[in-house]
C-alpha cells in the first residue's frame, strides 16, 4: 500500500508540509501575522519501523560566542585528529580517569562490560571520520535539537536549510527527551534521555564540532538502566543548580544528578514501600551518582518543568496530577487533578506565579501558585493537549506599567494538529465567571465553594474540580499549522516554533520580525506589522526556551 | 497455544488476579467480530457477574430451550470454570446458535463487530422480556429477572402497567439521550427521550472522543428543506435541535463510525483516522453537570484498511492489568501500548489496527444491581 502520495513513505523531505492542502503559511493574530519562516525536519529516509514509537521534542541552545574548545576539564588536544577519540572513549567510561572507569566495568558483570566495549569498539569504527572537523562551525548561534527514531538532529535557527547540520545516532536505544543549558559553567550542557532510561551529558560545541555520527565525549548514567530502566520521560537542568540535573522515569521515579559527580556511581535506592507516598530517598555515598531518588507517584511521568528560579519544580502525570514541589526542601507544596485522563506537558509563567497544563481532557489549565488551584481552564483544542508555553516575550498593549491589570500571552498545541493563543487577564479572572447548569439551579451557592478552596494546607492535591466550577478561557485565535499531531510549542524573542510528533519543525516569525529577516516575500507581509510595538522591550530567560 | 498460555502465566507470575481465566477463543472461519466482541463482553465484570447469577439460578428450571442468552450464559460458564487459569476455547455452540438466529451473521463474510454487538445486546434482552412475560402468566415458576422488572414491556397486555421492563442488560447498557428542540419562532423547547446502548459517533481526523461527543451534541439548526414541525405555531418552523444524554449508562459504549458510505465512490470506505481516546473519560453533554467518571476497561480493535475485510481483536484491561485478545492468543502488554491503536494521522499508513468500539465503565458503581 505505498502510495506517492503519501507523506509518510514518500522519500521527499519535509514531506512538503506547507503545500499541504488547507495548511497556510501565516496566522492571523490581534497583532499581526506571523509567518512561516523556516521548516526544519529530519533527512528523507530515516524512516524505519520503529520510528512511530518515539515522539518528537524540541529543545532550544544558544551557543554564546566562547573560544573553542569550551570544555576546561577535558583532556588536552581532545578535538585534534585520532587523540580525539581516544579521549572520548575514555571519557565515555568515567570522567578521563581510565583506571577507575575500567574497573567499574569489570565490577558490573559481564553484560555490563561487554556494552561497555562494544560503545568504544563503536567509536573506534568511525575514527576515520572523526578525525576531521567541522570546519563550518564558528562556535556560536542558536540551534535547535530534536529527537527522531534512534537519532537527535541538530539544525541551525536561523539558517534556511531544511535539513540538520549534524546527526547523532544511538545503537542502544532511542533518545526521547533532551535539555540544555544555556548557563553551563562548564562544557558539558546538553542531556540526552534515552527510552532504555540511559542519560548522557555532553557538550554542544563538540558535537557540532566533531563530524561523525556518535556522540563524543559523553558522559554515560544509568548505564543500561542500572539505576532504573524505566523510559525517560523528562529532563532538565536545575536553574542555578551548578551542574545538578533531574531525569523523571516512566516508572513515576526522579533522580538527581550532579554533573561533577562521578557517572559510574553506584546508587542505590532502598525498596519503595507504598508507590502511592512521595518519598525522598538519598544515596548512602557523597561520591555517587544519582544523588537522590524522589518517587513522585504511581505510574509514568510525562512532563516536568522547574520555574525560572529553579525554587519549584512542576511534574505532570499518568494520573492526572499536577504536583508542584518545593525543590530544595524536596517537599510536596500543592497540585491538583485534571479533569479527567493525564496531563501531559507542563509550563511556568516568568514570575512563577502560574503554571500551565494540558491533557488528555483537551482542556487547558491555568494553576495559580497563589490560589494553590485552577483558576481557568482554556477550551478550544479538539483532541489532547500535548504543548504548552507562556510567550515570555510578548508585553500586552497596555502593560506601561501603570496599569492594574496583567496580561499574561501564551500558547498550546495540540493532537489536533492546532496552534492556539490564549490572552490571560487576570482582572478577570479573580472573580470566577461561574457558569451556572442551564437554566440556573437555586441550590448552588458561589459562596460556598470559594470558601472551600480557601487555606489549602500545604501537600494536599486538590481533587478534580467540577464543570461548573471553573472560569473558562476561549483562545484568542485557533490555526491549524501542521498535518501530524503535534507534540511542542516555544516561544522566542522573534519566532513561535512548532513541532509535529514525527519530526517537522516550523518557525513562524512574529510580526515585525519577518520583515527584516525575511526578504524573499516581502508583498505578503502586513503593513500594519512595522507599526506594531517592537517585541523586543520584554525579558529575555534563557529558561523560557524550554517547553 | 498450550505455550502461549503459560507465556501469559510466566508474564503475570503471582500478579495473575485470583480467580481470573484468560482464555482465547478459537476462530470458526471470520468468527473475529464474534471473539472480539466476546471477550470485551467477558471482562465486563458486572456484566458477566449477573449473566453467571442469571445462568446459576435458571439453569435447573426445567431444560428451558436453547437460546442465544444460555449459550452465552454457557461460554462465560464454561470460560470461569476451568481449571486451567489461561488456553483456548472453541466458542462452537455460540457461534452456531448465532448463526441459526441471523442469517446475516451465517456467512463466511467479514462481519462488522458493532452489528453483532448491537443484535447481541437486543437479543438479550427480547429473551429476558419473553422470560418475564412468561413468568408473569405462569406464576409458579419465579425467574430472577422479575426482582428488577417493574413490568411487561408490552403494557397493553395486561392493560395495568405501562413502563417497560427493565433488565440486568438494561441496568448494565442502557442510556437516554434526549433530543431537545427549540422552535425558533415560538422558542418552545421540544424534548424527546430515546433509549441507547451505545452511542455512535461520526469522526474527524486528529481529534478526541471528546470532541466526538461534543460535536454528537452540538446544536444543529433546522432550516429550509428541513424544518420542523412546531405543535404549538402549527406549522413548519426554523429550530434548533441538540442531543444531550439524560441518563449516563453505567456501561458507555462508544462506537465509531469508521465505515462510511462515500457517496463519490459508491461504496464504503474505512476512515483510518487517529482518534485518540483517553483512558478516563467524563461526559459534558449530559443534561445535568454530572462529572461522572468513566474508566475505559475494552477497546475491539478493526485491522485492515477496507470495509469488506481485515480481522478483529481486542484490548481488555482486567485487575489494572492490560492484556490483548486476537482470537486463541492472548498477550499481556503495557497500558502504553493502548495508544498504537488511535489511528493514523496520515491516510495512507503501514498502520492499520484502529480502536473500533470503546467500553467504559463508570467508576461510581452505583448502577450494579
Amino acid at each position: 500500500m505505498i502510495n506517492p502520495s503519501n507523506g509518510m513513505i514518500s522519500t521527499s523531505s519535509a514531506a512538503a508540509n506547507a503545500q499541504s492542502p488547507g495548511l497556510k503559511t501565516y496566522f492571523k493574530t490581534p497583532e499581526g501575522r506571523y509567518k512561516l519562516h523556516y521548516e526544519k525536519t529530519h533527512p528523507s529516509g530515516l524512516l524505519h519501523y520503529a520510528h512511530g514509537k518515539t515522539v518528537t521534542q524540541v529543545t532550544i541552545a544558544n551557543l554564546k560566542d566562547k573560544p573553542a574548545p569550551s570544555t576546561p576539564p577535558a583532556p588536552p588536544s581532545s578535538f585534534s585528529a585520532s587523540s580525539g577519540v581516544r579521549s572520548a572513549a575514555a571519557r565515555l567510561l568515567g570522567a578521563g580517569n581510565g583506571s577507575r572507569a575500567l574497573g567499574f566495568v569489570g565490577g558490573n558483570g559481564g553484560s555490563k562490560s561487554l556494552s561497555g566495549s562494544s560503545r568504544i569498539g563503536s567509536l573506534g569504527a568511525s575514527s576515520s571520520s572523526s578525525s576531521m572537523i567541522n570546519t563550518n562551525f564558528d562556535g556560536k548561534g542558536t540551534y535547535i535539537i530534536f529527537n527522531v527514531g534512534d537519532a537527535i538532529f541538530i539544525s541551525d535557527l536561523n539558517s534556511q536549510d531544511k535539513d540538520p547540520i549534524k546527526s547523532i545516532h544511538f545503537s542502544n536505544s532511542n533518545p526521547v527527551c533532551h535539555a540544555f543549558d544555556q548557563d553551563a559553567k562548564d562544557g558539558h550542557d546538553l542531556l540526552i534521555g534515552l527510552n532504555s532510561g540511559d542519560v548522557y551529558s555532553v557538550s554542544l560545541r563538540q558535537q557540532l564540532q566533531d563530524v561523525g555520527k556518535k556522540l563524543v565525549g559523553a558522559h554515560h548514567y544509568n548505564k543500561d538502566g542500572s539505576v532504573n530502566n524505566g523510559r525517560c520521560a523528562s529532563i532538565a537542568w536545575v536553574p542555578g543548580g551548578d551542574g545538578a540535573f533531574v531525569v523523571a522515569h516512566a516508572d513515576g521515579n526522579l533522580y538527581v544528578y550532579e554533573k561533577s559527580k562521578d557517572g559510574a556511581g553506584d546508587s542505590s535506592f532502598p525498596v519503595i514501600k507504598d508507590q502511592t507516598q512521595f518519598t525522598v530517598a538519598h544515596a548512602r555515598y557523597s561520591k555517587s551518582n544519582p544523588i537522590a531518588r524522589w518517587h513522585i507517584c504511581q505510574g509514568p511521568i510525562n512532563s516536568i518543568a522547574f520555574s525560572t528560579d529553579g525554587t519549584h519544580l512542576a511534574i505532570v502525570g499518568r494520573d492526572g496530577y499536577l504536583r508542584v514541589f518545593d525543590y530544595s526542601k524536596e517537599q510536596l507544596i500543592c497540585g491538583g487533578k485534571s479533569y479527567y485522563g493525564a496531563l501531559l506537558c507542563c509550563a511556568w509563567s516568568m514570575d512563577g506565579k502560574y503554571i500551565l497544563t494540558g491533557g488528555e481532557d483537551d482542556l487547558v489549565q491555568v494553576w495559580s501558585m497563589e490560589d494553590r488551584k485552577v483558576v481557568a481552564w482554556g477550551e478550544g483544542h479538539n483532541s489532547w493537549v500535548s504543548g504548552v508555553a507562556f510567550d515570555s516575550y510578548w508585553s500586552s498593549p497596555n502593560s506601561d506599567g501603570t496599569g492594574e491589570t496583567v496580561m499574561y500571552r501564551f500558547g498550546s498545541v495540540g493532537q489536533d494538529t492546532r496552534l492556539l493563543l490564549w490572552d490571560l487577564e487576570m482582572d478577570e479572572i479573580v472573580v470566577p465567571l461561574r457558569r451556572g447548569p442551564p437554566g440556573g439551579s437555586p441550590t448552588f451557592s458561589t459562596g460556598s465553594q470559594s470558601a472551600h478552596w480557601d487555606n489549602v494546607p500545604v501537600g494536599t492535591l486538590q481533587p478534580a474540580p467540577s464543570m461548573r466550577d471553573v472560569p473558562k478561557l476561549s483562545p484568542l485565535v485557533a490555526h491549524r499549522i501542521h498535518t501530524e499531531p503535534l507534540s511542542g510549542v516555544i516561544f522566542t524573542q522573534e519566532s513561535v516554533l512548532s513541532v509535529c510528533r514525527e519530526g517537522h519543525i516550523k518557525i513562524w516569525m512574529r510580526p515585525g520580525f519577518s520583515e527584516s529577516q525575511s526578504g524573499n516575500n516581502p508583498d505578503t507581509l502586513l503593513s500594519t506589522s512595522s507599526k506594531e510595538k517592537p517585541l523586543l522591550s520584554s525579558k529575555v530567560g534563557s529558561s523560557s526556551y524550554r517547553q | 497455544m498450550g505455550a502461549a498460555g503459560s507465556k501469559l502465566e510466566k508474564a503475570l507470575g503471582d500478579q495473575f488476579p485470583e480467580g481470573e481465566r484468560y482464555f482465547g477463543l478459537e476462530n470458526f472461519g471470520n468468527t473475529c467480530y464474534c471473539n472480539s466482541v466476546l471477550q470485551a463482553l467477558y471482562f465486563c465484570v458486572p456484566f458477566r457477574e449477573q449473566l453467571l447469577e442469571y445462568y446459576a439460578n435458571n439453569k435447573n428450571i426445567g431444560d428451558a430451550e436453547e437460546n442465544l442468552l444460555t449459550c452465552l450464559a454457557d461460554l462465560f460458564t464454561q470460560i470461569s470454570s476451568q481449571k486451567k487459569k489461561t488456553g483456548v476455547i472453541a466458542p462452537k455452540r455460540f457461534v452456531q446458535r448465532l448463526k441459526k438466529q441471523n442469517e446475516l451473521f451465517r456467512s463466511y463474510m467479514h462481519q462488522d463487530a458493532h452489528e453483532f454487538l448491537n443484535f447481541l445486546l437486543n437479543e438479550l434482552v427480547d429473551i429476558l422480556e419473553k422470560e418475564a412475560q412468561a413468568a408473569k402468566s405462569d406464576p409458579e415458576t419465579s425467574s430472577p429477572t422479575e426482582k428488577t422488572a417493574n413490568g411487561p414491556k408490552n403494557g397493553q397486555l395486561n392493560g395495568v402497567r405501562k413502563e417497560p421492563l427493565v433488565t440486568w442488560v438494561h441496568k448494565n447498557f442502557q442510556g437516554i439521550l434526549t433530543n431537545e428542540t427549540k422552535c425558533l419562532r415560538c422558542e418552545t423547547v421540544t424534548a424527546r427521550d430515546e433509549t441507547f446502548f451505545d452511542l455512535s459517533l461520526d469522526i474527524e481526523q486528529n481529534s478526541s472522543i471528546t470532541s466526538c461527543l461534543k460535536n454528537f451534541s452540538s446544536t444543529e439548526t433546522l432550516n429550509a428543506e428541513d424544518k420542523f414541525f412546531c405543535d404549538k405555531c402549527c406549522s413548519l418552523q426554523e429550530a434548533q435541535k441538540r442531543m444531550k444524554i439524560k441518563k449516563p449508562p453505567h456501561i458507555l459504549v462508544i462506537h465509531l463510525k469508521r465505515f462510511k458510505y462515500i457517496e463519490q465512490l459508491g461504496r464504503y470506505k474505512k476512515l483510518s483516522y487517529r482518534v485518540v481516546f483517553p483512558l478516563e473519560l467524563k461526559l459534558s453533554n449530559t443534561v445535568e453537570d454530572a462529572d461522572i467518571e468513566y474508566s475505559l476497561f475494552a477497546v475491539v480493535v478493526h485491522v485492515g484498511s477496507g470495509p469488506n475485510h481485515g480481522h478483529y481483536v481486542s484490548l481488555v484491561k482486567s485487575h489494572n492489568h492490560w492484556l490483548f485478545f486476537d482470537d486463541e492468543n492472548v498477550e499481556m502488554i503495557d497500558e502504553s501500548a493502548v495508544q498504537t491503536f488511535f489511528g493514523s494521522a496520515q491516510e495512507y499508513s503501514s498502520n492499520t489496527d484502529h480502536g473500533y468500539i470503546l467500553f467504559y465503565e463508570s467508576l461510581g458503581a452505583s448502577n450494579k444491581s
